[in-house]
Parts: C-alpha cells; sequence; structure tokens
C-alpha cells in the first residue's frame, strides 16, 4: 500500500514530512526516532491507520490502544522531566545561596544575598519582599529592609536593567548591597516602621509562623475575617507569604514577600522553595548578627585595652613624677634656709647701712638676688606639691567667686574689668581645690598680661556632658603658635608668657586630676582658656 | 617687752631671728632641738613661740601638739619652708604660719598680729 506518512521508510527528503524542522535532520534518516517522536501525533499516520483498519489489518484495531498509552505516558515523562528541570535549577540555585551565605559573616551582605535571591527572575522571582528581624532585647520583631519596586514603572525598569545583564546571584547581590542597600532601607521606611510586633502577641501571625515553623501563605486577606486586615492594607496587597526564619530553635525574623506588581500566585511550590531556602538565611543571618556582636566587643575589648595601657603608663609616669617631686622638694628644702641666712642677713646689714655707703648697692643686689631664687624655689615646691593633690567634690562657681575675688586688686590695676556668666545648678566637680583655685589664678594672671586697660575679662562655666567647662576668654593680643607650646613645657621661655612654671603647672595639675586645659586664640584678637572638669570618680 | 622662743635646727637662721626680732624690740630666747625647746618651756615662761616644722629629731608639729597637749597655754607660729602644710590638720593647731623667707616682713607682721590678739584677750 502506499502510505501517506512516511513511516515506512528507512530514509525519507525533507520535503516528505513537513513536521520535521530545523535542527532535527538526523530524524530523516533514523526511521524509529522519526516515528517515535513525529508519526505517532501526525495526522497522515492517522489517515494511514484508518485507511490499515479498513483494509482489515488484524493489529489496526490494538495500535491505537497502544499508541493512546503511548503519549500518555510521553506526556507524564515530559512533565516529570520538566518538574526535574526546575529542580535542579531550584538545587543549583540554592547551592549557588548556600555557598555565598556560608562565606559571608557581613550583615549586609548576607541581606543583600538573601533579598536578592527573592526578588531576582534567577531566584524566586517575587515582586517584593520584606525582612523583619528580631530585636537585640529579643522583645519585638521589627522591619528591618523592604526590597523591591514601589510601583509598576520602576518594576519595569528594573526587570529591564537585570535583563539586560548577565549576572551571577553574586553579582546581583554585590551590585544591590553596593548601589541600592542603603536607598532601599530608606524606601520602604514608611511601611517598616508600622512592622513592629511584640513576640509575645501569639496571636499574630508572625508569630503564629515562627510558633509553627511553618510558611503561611495569606490569600484573600481583605476579606477573611481570621485575618488581621491592617497588614494587608500596610502591605497594599491580600495575598503574601510570611515565612518564618529560625536557626537552632531561635527565633531570627520573618521574610514577607508578595507579588505586589504582577499579581501572579503564589503556588505551593514558591512556598516550598522558599522554605528551603529560609533556613540557610536563618542560619548565616544569626551568624552575621553574632559575629557583628562580636565584632562589637571585641572593639570594647580593644578599646579597653589600650585605656589599660594608657592607665599603666600614666601610673609608670606618676611614680616617676613623684620621685621627681620628692627630690626637687628635698633639694628646694635645703636651699630654702641658707637662701634665708644670706638674704635675711643682707637684709638685716642693709639696715644698719648708712644710705650713702657705696655697699649698700652690692647688699642690695644680694637681697634682690636671694628673693628672686626663694620666687623660682616656691614655683618648684608648688610643682612638686601639685604632684600629690586631694580631691573632692566642690561647688565649681563658688570657688571662681572666691579666686576672682582675690584678683580684684589685679584687676583694678589692669584696668579690666570682669563679667562673670555662670550656669545655675551645676553638678558638684571633683577637684583640689587649692589647686584648681591656682590654677584659675595663674590663668587670669595670664591672661590679664595680654590685655590693655579698658579690656574685660569673660569668665563662663557650663555643663558639658560628664563635666563641667570653665572658659576664661581675654580680649588680648592672641597668644602664637609657640606661646601655646610653653602650656606643656615647664621653665619654656616665650615673650608673651615669660619664663615660668605657671600655665605648664596648671596643665599638669588639671591633667593629673582627669581634666584638662586648652587654649583657643582667635587670629583678630582674643584668647580663650578652656578647663574641663570631671563631675564624676573616674580616670584619675 | 614680749618675750619669744624661737626653734630652729639651724644656727645661722636662730642667729638672724634673735638679730631681726631684737630689733623689732622682743625679748629673743632660741631653742636648737624640740627637746632643748621643751626645757626652756618648763623652766620660762614666753609670751609665743616661732617653731620651724623641720626639726632634726622631732617635727615642729610633733613639739606643737605637746605644747598643746601639755597645757602650756602660749601662742605658736609655725614656719615652714613648705606651703603645703598649711593642709595638715595638725598645723591647724598652730595660731599663725608663715612660710619661710628672707625677707622677714610676714613673720614679724604675724607676730604682731598673734600677739595682739591675745592682748586683746580673744587668745583661748
Amino acid at each position: 500500500m502506499d502510505w501517506e506518512c512516511c513511516w515506512s521508510r528507512d530514509q525519507i527528503e525533507p520535503e516528505n514530512c513537513p513536521y520535521i524542522g530545523e535542527g532535527e535532520e538526523d530524524l530523516l534518516v533514523s526511521q524509529r526516532r522519526r516515528i517515535v517522536e513525529k508519526c505517532v501525533e501526525c495526522p497522515r499516520f492517522k489517515n494511514d491507520l484508518a485507511r490499515m483498519k479498513g483494509a482489515g489489518y488484524p493489529l489496526s484495531d490494538v495500535l491505537p490502544y497502544i499508541l493512546t498509552e503511548f503519549q500518555e505516558q510521553k506526556t507524564q515523562m515530559g512533565a516529570m522531566l520538566s518538574f526535574l528541570n526546575s529542580k535542579t535549577r531550584e538545587i543549583k540555585f540554592l547551592r549557588e545561596v548556600g555557598l555565598v551565605l556560608q562565606t559571608s559573616l557581613d550583615l549586609d551582605e548576607v541581606l543583600s544575598i538573601a533579598m536578592t535571591a527573592i526578588t531576582a527572575g534567577k531566584g524566586f522571582g517575587m515582586n517584593r519582599a520584606f525582612l523583619l528581624m528580631t530585636d537585640k532585647d529579643r522583645r519585638h520583631i521589627r522591619g528591618y529592609l523592604g526590597v523591591g519596586p514601589r510601583d509598576y514603572e520602576e518594576a519595569w525598569r528594573t526587570w529591564e536593567d537585570i535583563g539586560r545583564s548577565n549576572f551571577t546571584l553574586r553579582q546581583l547581590a554585590r551590585d544591590f548591597q553596593k548601589t541600592k542597600l542603603s536607598s532601599e532601607k530608606v524606601k520602604f521606611h514608611d511601611i517598616l516602621n508600622q512592622l513592629t510586633v511584640p513576640l509575645a502577641d501569639q496571636g499574630h501571625i508572625f508569630n503564629r509562623a515562627l510558633t509553627g515553623k511553618k510558611p503561611i501563605l495569606v490569600e484573600n486577606a481583605l476579606n477573611n475575617p481570621d485575618l488581621d486586615r491592617g497588614l494587608a492594607r500596610i502591605l497594599g496587597v491580600d495575598t503574601f507569604l510570611v515565612m518564618p526564619l529560625i536557626s537552632r530553635n531561635r527565633r531570627i525574623g520573618v521574610i514577607i514577600a508578595d507579588n505586589c506588581i504582577t499579581h501572579k500566585p503564589i503556588t505551593l511550590q514558591d512556598m516550598q522553595s522558599l522554605e528551603t531556602f529560609a533556613f540557610p538565611v536563618a542560619f548565616a543571618l544569626e551568624r552575621a548578627s553574632l559575629y557583628e556582636r562580636l565584632q562589637e566587643e571585641v572593639a570594647k575589648q580593644k578599646a579597653a585595652n589600650v585605656k589599660l595601657r594608657e592607665q599603666q603608663e600614666l601610673i609608670v609616669k606618676m611614680e616617676k613624677m613623684a620621685l621627681v617631686g620628692k627630690i626637687t622638694s628635698s633639694i628646694a628644702h635645703s636651699i630654702r634656709n641658707p637662701l634665708m641666712v644670706i638674704g635675711g642677713f643682707a637684709r638685716t646689714l642693709l639696715k644698719a647701712t648708712p644710705e650713702k655707703d657705696e655697699k649698700r648697692g652690692f647688699l642690695e643686689s644680694i637681697v634682690r638676688e636671694t628673693r628672686q631664687l626663694e620666687d623660682v624655689l616656691s614655683e618648684v615646691l608648688d610643682y612638686s606639691e601639685s604632684l600629690f593633690p586631694v580631691t573632692d567634690f566642690w561647688d565649681l562657681n563658688e570657688l571662681v567667686g572666691k579666686a576672682m575675688g582675690e584678683l580684684e586688686g589685679a584687676l583694678e590695676q589692669a584696668g579690666v574689668r570682669s563679667r562673670m556668666e555662670l550656669a545655675p545648678e551645676l553638678p558638684m566637680v571633683r577637684i583640689d581645690y587649692k589647686q584648681i583655685s591656682y590654677c584659675l589664678k595663674t590663668i587670669t594672671t595670664t591672661a590679664l598680661a595680654a590685655m590693655e586697660p579698658g579690656g574685660e575679662l569673660r569668665i563662663e562655666s557650663v555643663l558639658d556632658g560628664d563635666g563641667v567647662l570653665l572658659r576664661i576668654s581675654d580680649d588680648g593680643k592672641s597668644l602664637t603658635q609657640t606661646a601655646q607650646e610653653a602650656l606643656t613645657a615647664p621653665f619654656f621661655q616665650t615673650q608673651e608668657l615669660g619664663e615660668g612654671v605657671g600655665l605648664s603647672l596648671c596643665k599638669s595639675i588639671l591633667e593629673r586630676q582627669g581634666n584638662s586645659l586648652s587654649i583657643l586664640s582667635r587670629p583678630g584678637g582674643g584668647n580663650t582658656y578652656s578647663i574641663r572638669l570631671l563631675t564624676r570618680k573616674e580616670n584619675i | 617687752m614680749a618675750k619669744l622662743l624661737v626653734v630652729d635646727d639651724e644656727a645661722n637662721i636662730r642667729l638672724l631671728y634673735a638679730q631681726e626680732l631684737s630689733d623689732e624690740g622682743y625679748q629673743v630666747v632660741t631653742a636648737g632641738s624640740a627637746l632643748e625647746a621643751v626645757e626652756k618651756l618648763e623652766s620660762e615662761s614666753f609670751d609665743l613661740a616661732v617653731i620651724d616644722i623641720k626639726l632634726k629629731n622631732e617635727s615642729g608639729i610633733e613639739l606643737l601638739q605637746r605644747i598643746v597637749k601639755e597645757r602650756h597655754t602660749i601662742p605658736v607660729i609655725l614656719c615652714t619652708a613648705f606651703s603645703c602644710y598649711k593642709d595638715d590638720f595638725s598645723a591647724w593647731l598652730a595660731d599663725g604660719y608663715v612660710v619661710k623667707s628672707s625677707d622677714m616682713r610676714e613673720l614679724k607682721d604675724e607676730i604682731a598680729r598673734v600677739l595682739a590678739k591675745r592682748q586683746r584677750g580673744t587668745y583661748v
């Protein structure tokens, strides 16, 4: 019989079968494959079967059953293959996500990967996702990050961009972390702020998902009386998925995912895939959070170590200083008595020497030089004394009042008026009263030296964090850098400050008690001396 | 004429005090140690004692404490090379406190002040 279909021929030409397309040329020479892949579905073959039946071929009654069964099996095989392919893709994707998550300790990187994986087409392809995390106190679950477009236009633009690029998941995540993470945090700020839920609220869907350790698919939320409509209103969708993130029985957080733009239904398979994905994400998030906290603790520990080392160095330095102080005071004391004898007898002799006697000049020199040596000695002794402060809590404003009262004469002599702006109700400062009083008087005297008659000296006290700030401002000539450096070196000589230990002693006294002294010279004229005094017992 | 007891372990300083204070019109008796001072306090009467804080075998403050304890009712002025003794509570027992200096005006003023206070009867 001359058959309409090509099934009976070993080899055919392309024009013999219209169903063999480009790329399928090998079917022209393979009869078996051609029959299985093409002929069984070919209308010409069906016509041939009909003719067979008409001609009384014995197998023509059986063949249709076999063919129908074969087609069903083929369809099932196709479906299974497609399912297997999708599962293979999913496993590949999860492996990629898993690898990245396993190697990352950076919370932001983990977040970027997780959120990109949920929303990217190469991943789960959801339109939008929100991550909510349990706070440090473990009392609330709070909105942390939202990813996705806000409207259709943005969605279209983003998907077009992603479609053009051929990035892997990790590259997409890196790109997201670099360019979008911070802006996405802000973009959904309004929604995230409304997603805070107490962990104790067992009836809330987030906590139900966490307690049940299973994702919950919410559908038709606006018309479902069993559900809180508020959440659907906040999200602006009535179908969404709530995925719990649990690691080692710890509630890490929740992911909410939806298709707010395409409104594509969320399938059971979507849910199962996301569930598989949620475990490594929860684990990585927990690990990254712990790592972040560990880093914070390490930083604190490092800072404490640095402080400890500084304190140790300070102790060594103080011991050295104390020794210097003891030696200094011992030397000074040994010198004080002979000086007193020399100067004292010179004064006695001077009293008995007639006005016109030429020896009077010599004696006056001895008296003058002795006096000068005694002044230097007093400064040295004051310095060594400053090494042993006696601290207690004092009212700074009262101290300022008394010290400035003692300086009234000096202010009057310099023709300078003073203005006090003392903040009321300041906390007590922990100081050596005598030493701080000395510092204030020394600074004031130094400031007066730079001022012209008619000038104004301003003294202010203000609260400054855990301390009190005392500012002494003059309107005299600005101190040069060299003059300011004189602060740190005893006996450093400058034209402005003269020679001595005055300000350097003040700085030493203040720093020893955990306080500080700084000078700010304004280019146009005027200097401000700031003393910061502690109100608490520390750093001493 | 007020009679003063000057206690200092330095002979030259004792000499200087004796010279200067005699010029001011005081009768001056000197002692080179705490022991000598106690002996003199027991045998003679004084209007005022000027004591150096740093003595060889005993501190001036200990001597001051002994004077107060044994009810010698004479006022005491402490002299020292250190100003820090002002903060020593024991030094507060003294009626006056002077930092040693070749310029003895401060000491002389202090002696005059303490004696005047005593004469007014306010001294206990």
